[in-house]
């Protein structure tokens, strides 16, 4: 187990500037999940603290150890990589030992640590096996299992599930989870799948272009998005957005969109006049008839049923919006129908920064 | 259906239309070697196109170096794979390092070098015989095995460099950062991942350098020429001296010459199509 702690770390390449100058510590024992869209250095950063990539500014330090000028194979760190890179000329428990190997290890204790990985990762069947032979999810889990043996401390995941199709996909993700509980080891896992992060992470980071948008735990994002890019980037299906002005004379405070539709707001955020933009998720949204008093008018444009849940897209003036509901409500495409918000649930941007307003 | 097999009879008679002069017209060669080897010195010259009395006298001859022209065949049989194994194997070691550094080093300046090795390939190999007798001169390396060792090595390597850089190429890059990550040296690298990985271009390279020294004719005549350091390809050209050359043994010697190259292609043909790195990375 061991802390991570990145200081105002930068990565150019050439004169692209690709990572502007990031901070933040990994406490020990925590599973960190770095989620943006692609292009925005997560993986880079990785590889930076992998030793795979070179430091152009700031300093990483695992353990409080400096160790920009460490070379990756004394950084005691694992990790796991996107294209699982097995070794294909060697069978799985050559695989699993040859870090071990070529530490010159005991060849005793080298038995132990692949009969102990391959015991967790029920690999115990395919050990004299080839990476050829085994199925992705099999192959995924021997590249764990390299990991494992190390007893590094710390793991790194460079978009692991990538490649697996989506039932894999969740089944591994448990897995993972499982195994992070079960060894504690410090834990920094990049992908750019949010419904992955939110699940897995402890605490995540959210990175934009280089920079960090948000740092925290999954639910506290969720509920607190600190501007309109993770607001809209954390949450699946993503949040409703509509651009429109603060008004706050005459009867209740409202954002007041173009077309006229008028949002409910609570006293606090916004000056009145101010350009925002007004943020609802779509389980915030609750459907109600056309004519309740203070509903917000709108047709129904789809109805998509998944069973457990139906999502429905709605058209109010000139937005778009989404609304996701548990109930199997009685609709059709054309309805019209009206739409209650409780003002609490609701979030506010500035429409120039981005930046959440106070409520 | 009827009408799919007759098409199919089409499709195989065309093809055969082609196959067959091509046969032919690649078989027809070796088959006079052939004839002259199996026939005796008074029928070879004959005309016909099969041995009247099939005999196994010129081997006996060739191999018993009965001949004035074949006083030191084993010892020129054994100076052309001497040669030849010397230069695929220098060639696979110069080759593997330039590819290794080139491709997954990413020497600064590599390319540079690969590209300039291929340069010389501009100039005829012909026209640089001279220049080559000249230099190998300067170094007091003339009438040395050494002398074509080294002359060949050069002619082979651009290529094989080429030719295995692009295989190192292919080569998954997420396995060198594996092995670097899980404590391997370069060179550790290089001897527990690269080398087994490359197994298949290796064979191949190998036997296109070992083919070429074996094959060549025109270094090794410029570069040696004692009786007993010659290749059999340049003692083969020797037979040529008189006017009255005996034919038979010198198409015998030629089958025989040519038999070693053949076995050594069927034995690494199947090194040739690689297939080692399925299941490395998921592609």
């Amino acid at each position: 187990m061991a802390t991570v702690s990145f200081q105002n770390i930068e990565k150019s390449f050439g004169s692209t500037k690709v990572i502007q100058g990031i901070s933040f510590d990994i406490r020990e024992g925590e599973f960190m999940v770095l989620v943006g869209p692609s292009g925005c250095g997560k993986s880079t950063l990785l590889r930076m603290l992998a030793g795979l990539e070179e430091i152009t500014g700031g300093t990483i330090a695992i353990d409080d150890k400096v160790v920009n000028d460490i070379e990756s194979k004394d950084r005691d760190i694992a990790m796991v990589f996107q294209s699982y890179a097995l070794y294909p000329h060697m069978t799985v428990g050559e695989n699993m030992a040859f870090s071990l190997k070529l530490r010159k290890a005991d060849p005793k204790m080298m038995a132990d640590r692949v009969a102990h990985a391959s015991k967790i990762l029920n690999l115990d069947p395919y050990l004299a096996r080839f990476p050829r032979e085994l199925s992705g999810g099999q192959r995924q889990r021997v590249a764990m299992g390299r990991a494992i043996v190390r007893d590094p401390k710390v793991f790194l995941f460079d978009e692991p599930l990538s490649n697996l199709d989506a039932k894999l996909r969740v089944a591994m993700r448990a897995e993972i989870k499982a195994l992070h509980q079960r060894l504690k080891t410090t834990t920094v896992y990049v992908t750019h799948d949010q419904v992955e992060a939110m699940t897995m992470a402890d605490r995540i980071v959210v990175m934009h272009d280089g920079r960090i948008e948000q740092i925290g735990a999954p639910l506290e994002l969720y509920d607190h998005p600190d501007n309109l890019f993770v607001a809209q980037f954390i949450g699946s299906p993503s949040m409703n957005v509509m651009n429109g002005k603060v008004k706050r004379g005459g009867g209740p405070a409202h954002v007041e969109v173009a077309g006229g539709v008028r949002w409910p707001l609570q006293q606090g955020p916004g000056t009145e006049g101010q350009a925002v933009a007004y943020g609802i998720r779509p389980g915030d949204l609750r459907l109600t008839s056309a004519d309740a008093d203070g509903a917000v008018p709108a047709e129904i444009v789809v109805v998509e049923p998944t069973g457990s849940e139906t999502e429905l897209l709605l058209q109010a003036g000139e937005d778009q919006l989404i609304l996701v509901t548990h109930g199997r409500p009685n609709v059709n495409p054309g309805d019209r129908i009206g739409l209650t918000i409780d003002p609490a649930k609701v979030h506010v941007f500035d429409q120039g920064t981005g930046a959440r307003l106070a409520a | 259906m009827k009408l799919r097999t007759w098409r199919q009879a089409g499709t195989e008679a065309k093809l055969l239309l082609i196959g067959i002069p091509l046969f032919i017209w690649t078989m027809l060669p070796i088959y006079h070697l052939c004839l002259f080897a199996f026939s005796s010195k008074d029928e070879a010259m004959g005309g016909r196109m099969w041995p009247e009395h099939p005999t196994l006298h010129n081997f006996e001859v060739v191999f018993r170096e009965q001949h004035h022209y074949l006083n030191h065949f084993w010892l020129q049989m054994w100076n052309s794979l001497f040669i030849a194994v010397t230069v695929g194997l220098l060639t696979l070691v110069v080759a593997t390092s330039a590819a290794f550094a080139i491709s997954r080093l990413k020497v600064r300046g590599g390319r540079t070098v690969m590209n300039l090795a291929l340069f010389t390939y501009f100039i005829p190999a012909a026209f640089l015989a001279v220049p080559m007798y000249k230099t190998m001169g300067v170094y007091g390396l003339l009438n040395n095995q050494w002398a074509l060792i080294l002359a060949m090595t050069t002619i082979a390597a651009p290529y094989s460099i080429w030719v295995l850089k692009q295989a190192s190429d292919k080569l998954p890059w997420e396995l060198d950062e594996a092995a670097k990550m899980d404590g391997a040296t370069p060179l550790q690298l290089f001897r527990l991942v690269y080398l087994p990985l490359m197994t298949p271009s290796l064979v191949a390279i190998g036997t296109y350098a070992l083919l070429l020294a074996w094959n060549e004719y025109l270094y090794a005549f410029l570069l040696l020429s004692n009786d007993r350091d010659v290749t059999l390809g340049v003692a083969l050209g020797n037979f040529l001296a008189a006017d009255d050359s005996p034919w038979e043994l010198l198409m015998t010697t030629g089958l025989i010459y040519a038999l070693p190259p053949a076995a050594i292609y069927y034995t690494f043909k199947r090194y040739m199509v690689g297939g080692l790195t399925a299941g490395a990375v998921k592609s």
